[in-house]
């Protein structure tokens, strides 16, 4: 279990301990660092890793969902208009392809999806996101994303932690760690159904970061969303009431040893642990429970419907999680655009899968006041070639795709960025990984370069030595 | 820039990669200033924003002025490297003279006294003789003693019963479980790679079980360090078992985690070398070389070069088969060398078979696509019916509350007359019957009273899984569609879905549904009279198009696909196609814009009919066509052969340029010829060979099949050996193997001396040199680091708290002398870790209770002293071990793996997490490490994380850990046997009982009150369940199930004392 929410580290208590723990032994330099500005994260005087911090600067956003498409969804048939792709079907790539890449390709090949520009910001969306098309003047689009590796182990650690080398902090800890959470019940960062390839947990680990920072899995791929549950968080041989009398008669053994050993953080810290865990007993299943909601509302999330049902159910489980205040919460379209072949088909089945749950969701933020302080962050871990792999597929390409955000002061019915006129390579204001990070981070009120780790002697960040805020995008 | 340093004056002078960074006194040839003010491309500095004018200014006046620099500060950085404490070598240090000389019962004592007595401290009271058997015996074990155990300790009243105490628990197999665990997180030892893909390295156990067996057998850890580093070159191999231990034990080189799928074979490289010198150095010196991979270590002295130097040691020696995407690791066969023989000549001979099954398949191939090509017109004219018949939409005639049309055959799907289809079938299973062959069928009998065509339907058809063939009087009709990829959650849609329109004959018929592989699930089909208006067209499936056309359906599917995506593409050399599809005739202005250059082989073409153009596009590609093969004829046969591809040397895909002199037939000689074009072969293209080449790889296969099985299964273990070629490395400027600088030769950190270091002779990696290098008396870090290590794990914090860093940026020991003393001792005492142990634990200061003490606790608060022994929650491993020790559940067999997967096989992929089976009755140390996906358990319990070496465990106290204790399985099901096991001891009252869970649990008897409040917890239990658990025997077992849960959950059954 990655799960360590609400925890009573017996060493983060000694504010001693803690600076040993996190500065090993770097002396008076790190002292003032963690005095200063950035020891923000280890606030003296919090006593549990998760209490709510206060951001460096106002925030503009207060939580993340991230939709993670896995498998990497194609920018020219989806956001990335190309009139100059269909013009040149069937030519060959008038340029260089990168250095390295994943497989042979071939010729330009068009899209399958005819594109039109939607709302009052005009802008370009294929037949694949119908619905989606209707919340553009939502949005904003970064057509102009790349990253450094072209495949999927690699791009996914690569999205989610900065690093395609190393096993480091998910950005989602990265986070939590910054600002704590919200809600002391329940743990600060949950990814709903994540990937088990690819680089699996190390997607949403804590790293070197203390492990209640790690993302607490709600399910895995392969497990059907309405079946998806926080581990050992239900017992059922055992009563609710009767369990209470267990933990009472635990408790009370406890209670007389630390009479005997003297002041013990760790052992009272273990008696309080048993209460939480009792209490989030209750309140999780509680959040996950969507029975309670109107036909309208599973409506809207494409619940009613079949082949939207799973994700739909996934993007509203996302909003209650997001609104009982849990700071960072993933859902995962778990590897299912990887297409190097059968576009057409799996695109479009895709696409129908998730649709209507986004512009649900993001409707449902709207009407809920929550939109303007979540940032809801799309996309996948690459985008694909605009030439054929085979005749009707497309291969790996980090050189170029597009992810959107919503929400959490960015400007909305905006795009920021442009790949070349085929969509291979991002030419103009290009944003790598680290500067979205940075740029998220940014939204939060933190300056990637100020949250800041010790391990290993080296104080790490999640844009490592990388990384620059995108101003142009920020509200 | 690489190498430049700007944190002092010397090393700005001296600069770096490109020269020197600033020329004192002048501005304008400096390269800092040329950098900042970015006038060269390439030389930009920083990455960001632009400095302003006026800083920029200020830095060139700072030049100008000579660059002063303050000379405390270069005297810092500049501090000669050999006096850091840990770079140089331990001496032998007099214990310190203290006060209360009667507490010292070894020298270990002194020195933690004279730290004490400096702050006026003393010493905590000894342990009571119950706290001291539990914690040796969770320390050296990672168990709890039995009560018969505890008993015959408590009985011996001699003075040296806790040395015999510690000497029977080394003895004792538990103690390699245990302390090879320890070990095993330094070598992050796992069972699958995980770090992308996560492929399962079914050999790692047998390392796993050498380290075990490593320390039980107390392997002199010089020899232990030498043998996992360069096991495989050691002289005096004496048997072939010495031989495989030797080799197993470099499998500590091979099993870090692994970016397996990675593109760029060289970076993949580097990227093993990097995680293997990092290991080995955090490992072994408790040094972070890592960072020298991009630039000189900045706090450390580990120069770049020195990276490179030991770098090329392991890049020297050989980890990897391949660097393919997905990359193979190298793994010994333990086997006598001529039966490793006899299998490398099995395996050629398996290459063999494949490499005849590739040429059949190739020529045939050929065959097939040459045969198609002179069919092109009538693939023009049948791609473009399918695309016609597509635009014929078909509802189901049965949809929710309609009821079905008069003459309508409703037939069950277990309602078929003839078939070896299971009766029943299940949605999203294989529907096969087990240990019987496919293809799968099922034949329905429906008589029908007029021939035509009739309309199927299927309900609940399982499309994404993959449907049926349909053959109607036994001609195939209609095949079923490939199971779709990547879809494992996918909903399919539901309700009836229209199978086709097909022809049947009056009176009865045989329908035929038919699988190779599977039967898909369906529930009901319907058969009905063709619901088309008089008149229409009937659609017919590609398979019944190519029966009329004389063509073949995988190349069918292939020209379907092409015109549907290169539809009016004004490069396409079908464009006038197209153009005549919409208007049927073709004019000046209807191919106005096309810009391929086949347009002008039809200026001025008029045809009437499709029929004809396609005539016309058959008769100028045949043309084409036998020009460009007598162009490659008239190649060398060499290349014609050449296996890959038909067209590899003519049409480079990079540089597309014209083979046929007229370039109208060279774009049509394109679209015939092209590797991924439409006259590529199918994939399922043997099916349509002829029966000869059918057979002749049927052959092959089946010949090929039984070498496969007669191939012996030897065991094999991973590891690493020399590689072909040693050589030095150049260094990576900026850690890219794009910019190559200086090659460095061979060697080790020249920070570190040691007398007499070893020389590498020609010709070998250096491997075994380096681990002598480590290993020499005289090395300052290898003997400090394990015995801090040693220390770590019995008191729970190192002497330098960070085992894993004795650099400057790791902590300073909080008892040099002490540390130094150990040191020098672990190598007078031959490098024996039992030794060790014995060295500590007899030490008065391992043996101090753990009481409080409020001043003391004021002075030193987190107990740096050593004023009482450390309270120690245990560890992950004994935790789960100790419950099942408790309840008498545990299986204490030694060894081998637990794995059910084979090697290679995905631990958790794109559909599933790992599905290890982690309910096991067996030690933990034997519970697999499956990386990215651990055993949940274990990570809430802070077992690290097995992709960094780490020597240092953290305890957390968290919420989750609670969780598991009320309801984790492994906690409900041993306590279940717990209670079960108490109840049939008919020799005890209850009270007795508890007494008998305590001493299990605790190591002591519970006392008067805790017996009281024990049985009426348990009497209050079974009261409340009274009228939910009937059965009095199954309520009384709850109830002291209950207890047993608070017992092992209580903090004295988790903490040491």
């Amino acid at each position: 279990m990655n799960a360590h929410w609400n925890s009573y580290l017996n060493r983060a208590l000694s504010r001693r301990e803690l600076l040993r723990a996190s500065s090993t032994g770097f002396g008076a330099l790190a002292l003032a660092a963690m005095l200063g500005e950035q020891a923000h994260a280890a606030t003296a005087g919090a006593q549990s890793p998760l209490s709510v911090k206060p951001p460096q600067f106002p925030a503009r956003a207060k939580r993340v969902i991230f939709l993670f498409m896995h498998g990497g969804p194609s920018q020219v048939d989806t956001f990335d208009y190309k009139p100059l792709l269909i013009r040149d079907h069937g030519k060959p790539l008038p340029f260089k392809r990168p250095k390295v890449v994943s497989s042979e390709t071939f010729n330009l090949l068009k899209s399958p999806w005819e594109f039109k520009q939607y709302g009052q910001s005009g802008m370009w969306v294929s037949d694949l996101f119908p619905q989606l098309a209707q919340r553009v003047d939502d949005i904003c689009f970064i057509k102009s994303m790349w990253g450094s590796n072209s495949r999927h182990g690699g791009a996914l650690l690569e999205l989610h932690t900065g690093s395609d080398t190393f096993v480091r902090p998910s950005m989602g800890s990265w986070i939590t760690y910054g600002l704590g959470t919200e809600n002391q019940s329940m743990p600060g960062f949950i990814t709903i159904c994540p990937t088990q390839s690819h680089g699996g947990a190390n997607n949403y680990s804590s790293g070197f970061l203390p492990a209640p920072y790690a993302g607490t899995p709600i399910g895995s791929v392969g497990i059907a969303a309405r079946d998806a549950k926080i581990p050992f968080i239900a017992n059922a041989e055992t009563p609710r009431d009767v369990q209470r009398m267990e933990l009472d008669y635990l408790q009370t053994m406890n209670r007389e040893q630390l009479a005997t050993t003297g002041p013990d953080q760790a052992l009272e810290g273990r008696i309080e642990s048993f209460e939480l865990a009792f209490r989030m007993q209750s309140e999780a299943p509680g959040l996950q429970d969507i029975s309670g909601e109107s036909a309208a509302t599973l409506k809207l999330y494409g619940i009613d419907n079949r082949v939207s049902e799973d994700f739909g159910r996934q993007c509203l489980m996302a909003r209650r999680l997001s609104e009982a205040g849990v700071r960072f919460v993933q859902v995962s379209h778990t590897y299912k655009w990887d297409q190097h072949s059968d576009l057409l088909r799996d695109h479009a089945q895709n696409a129908r899968e998730v649709d209507q749950p986004i512009a649900g969701l993001l409707q449902d933020l709207k009407s809920r006041g929550l939109l303007k302080d979540t940032l809801v962050l799309w996309g996948g871990e690459f985008g694909r070639t605009p030439t054929a792999q085979g005749s009707d597929g497309r291969d790996h390409n980090p050189e170029a795709f597009t992810m959107w955000m919503a929400g959490g002061g960015v400007k909305p019915g905006i795009q920021y960025g442009s790949t070349d006129d085929y969509g291979y390579y991002s030419v103009e204001n290009k944003v790598h990984f680290h500067d979205l990070h940075a740029t998220i981070l940014y939204l939060l009120g933190m300056d990637h370069t100020k949250l800041t780790y010790r391990y290993a002697g080296r104080d790490f960040r999640l844009t490592d030595v990388h990384g620059n805020v995108v101003k142009d995008i920020v509200a | 820039m690489g190498g430049l340093r700007l944190d002092n004056r010397e090393s700005i002078l001296h600069g770096g990669g490109r020269g020197p960074a600033v020329v004192a006194g002048k501005p304008n040839e400096s390269l800092l200033i040329r950098a900042l003010r970015q006038t060269d491309d390439g030389l930009k500095m920083p990455p960001g924003k632009k400095l302003s004018d006026a800083e920029i200014a200020t830095l060139a006046q700072w030049i100008a002025m000579g660059a002063p620099w303050a000379a405390a500060q270069t005297a810092a950085a500049d501090a000669p490297a050999q006096r850091y404490w840990a770079f140089v070598p331990p001496k032998d240090p007099a214990p310190p003279k203290v006060k209360n000389s009667d507490w010292v019962k070894s020298p270990i004592d002194a020195f933690v006294l004279a730290g004490l007595e400096a702050k006026n401290l003393k010493p905590a009271p000894p342990a009571s003789k119950r706290e001291l058997i539990r914690r040796a015996t969770f320390d050296l074990t990672g168990l709890p003693p039995t009560p018969e155990e505890v008993q015959a300790f408590l009985s011996d009243q001699k003075p040296d019963a806790f040395a015999r105490l510690v000497d029977r628990l080394l003895a004792s197999p538990r103690y390699g479980e245990r302390w090879g665990r320890h070990w095993l997180d330094v070598a992050r030892y796992a069972d699958s790679n995980g770090l992308d893909e996560n492929l399962v390295y079914r050999n790692a156990f047998r390392y796993r079980d050498y380290v075990i067996q490593a320390f039980n057998k107390d392997k002199p850890y010089d020899q232990f360090v030498r043998e996992q580093l360069a096991g495989d070159l050691l002289p005096d191999a004496q048997d072939l078992a010495t031989t495989y231990e030797r080799w197993t034990a470099t499998g500590f080189l091979s099993l870090g985690a692994k970016m397996l799928a990675e593109d760029d074979p060289a970076k993949m490289e580097m990227d093993i070398v990097d995680e293997q010198m990092d290991t080995a150095s955090r490992a072994f010196m408790g040094l972070t070389v890592g960072c020298a991979r991009c630039h000189d270590h900045k706090f450390d002295p580990i120069p770049q070069a020195d990276y490179y130097a030991l770098g090329g040691i392991f890049k020297s020696s050989k980890t990897m088969e391949n660097f393919k995407v997905v990359a193979t690791w190298h793994e010994y066969v333990l086997a006598p060398p001529e039966d490793r023989e006899r299998l490398q000549a099995l395996l050629d001979k398996i290459k063999a078979k494949n490499k005849d099954a590739a040429v059949i398949m190739q020529a045939e191939n050929r065959k097939l696509s040459a045969e198609a090509r002179e069919k092109l017109g009538a693939y023009l004219l049948a791609a473009s019916d399918v695309l016609r018949y597509e635009q014929i939409t078909l509802a189901p005639v049965l949809s929710a509350g309609k009821s079905a049309p008069a003459g309508a055959i409703v037939r069950e799907a277990s309602s078929f007359e003839r078939g070896n289809a299971p009766r029943k079938l299940e949605k999203g299973k294989a529907n096969v019957v087990e240990g019987q062959k496919g293809p799968w069928f099922a034949e329905y009998d429906v008589t029908v009273p007029t021939a035509g065509e009739y309309e199927l339907d299927m309900l609940e058809e399982e499309s994404g899984a993959g449907t049926a063939d349909v053959l109607v009087n036994g001609v195939l009709l209609k095949e079923g569609a490939a199971p779709v990829q990547n879809r494992a959650a996918s909903p399919d849609a539901g309700g009836w879905s229209v199978t086709g329109l097909f022809p049947f004959a009056a009176g009865r018929n045989t329908l035929r549904l038919e699988h190779k592989s599977r039967f898909p699930y369906f529930e009901k089909l319907l058969l009905t009279a063709n619901p088309l208006p008089k008149g229409t067209a009937t659609p017919l499936s590609n398979i019944q198009i190519s029966r009329q056309y004389g063509i073949n359906p995988g190349y069918l599917d292939h020209w379907v696909e092409e015109l549907r995506r290169s539809k009016g593409a004004p490069h396409s050399a079908l464009f006038a196609w197209y153009a005549f599809q919409g208007q049927h005739s073709l004019d000046e202005r209807s191919l106005t814009g096309w810009t391929s250059p086949a347009a002008k082989l039809f200026e001025g073409y008029h045809p009437k009919s499709a029929e004809e153009l396609a005539a016309r596009y058959q008769e100028l590609s045949s043309e084409a066509s036998r020009q460009f093969l007598a162009i490659q004829a008239s190649r060398p046969s060499a290349e014609q052969n050449k296996l890959d591809d038909d067209m590899e040397d003519l049409t480079p895909k990079s540089a597309p340029q014209q083979v046929l002199p007229d370039a109208g037939l060279d774009a049509l000689r394109e679209l015939l010829y092209e590797k991924a074009g439409p006259f590529r072969a199918p994939d399922d293209s043997r099916k349509f060979f002829p029966p000869g080449a059918q057979e002749q790889l049927a052959v092959i296969e089946k010949a090929r099949k039984e070498l496969e099985d007669s191939k012996p299964d030897y065991p094999r273990a991973m590891g690493v050996m020399e590689g072909p070629k040693p050589a030095d490395l150049a260094i990576n400027l900026r850690g890219s193997h794009w910019t190559l600088g200086p090659v460095v030769q061979r060697g080790f950190l020249h920070a570190i001396t040691v007398a007499n270091p070893p020389a590498i002779p020609e010709g070998q990696s250096g491997r075994l040199q380096f681990a002598e290098w480590l290993t020499q008396p005289d090395h300052p870090l290898t003997s400090r680091v394990m015995a801090n290590r040693i220390w770590r794990w019995h008191f729970g914090r190192g002497i330098v708290p960070s085992t894993d860093n004795f650099g400057r940026l790791g902590e300073r020991p909080t008892n040099q002398p002490l540390l130094d003393w150990l040191a020098v001792k672990f190598v007078e005492q031959r490098w024996s870790v039992k030794e060790m142990h014995r060295l500590m634990m007899l030490s008065n200061t391992y043996q101090m209770s753990t009481k409080y003490d409020a001043q003391a606790a004021e002075v030193d608060p987190e107990n740096t002293l050593l004023w009482r022994a450390n309270r120690q929650r245990l560890e992950a491993e004994p935790i789960r071990d100790a419950v099942m020790a408790v309840s008498g559940d545990l299986d204490l067999s030694m060894g081998g793996s637990l794995l059910t997967y084979k090697d290679r096989q995905y631990a958790s992929d794109t559909e599933k997490r790992g599905s290890v089976d982690y309910d096991r009755n067996r030690r933990a140390v034997y519970i697999p490490v499956v990386r990215s996906s651990m055993y949940e358990v274990f990570q809430a319990f802070d077992m690290p994380d097995p992709a960094t070496s780490s020597g240092d465990r953290a305890a957390t106290v968290v919420a989750p850990q609670a969780l598991f204790m009320m309801n984790g399985t492994v906690v409900l099901k041993h306590t279940r046997t717990m209670a079960e096991q108490l109840l049939k001891r008919t020799d005890l009252d209850d009270a007795g009982r508890i007494r008998d869970a305590y001493e299990r649990a605790l190591a002591r008897p519970p006392s008067a009150k805790e017996i009281d409040g024990a049985l009426s917890f348990i009497a209050q239990v079974e009261r409340a369940l009274e009228s939910r658990k009937t059965d009095p025997v199954e309520r009384h077992t709850f109830a002291w199930q209950s207890f047993c849960k608070a017992l092992l959950s209580s903090n004295e059954f988790i903490y040491l004392n």
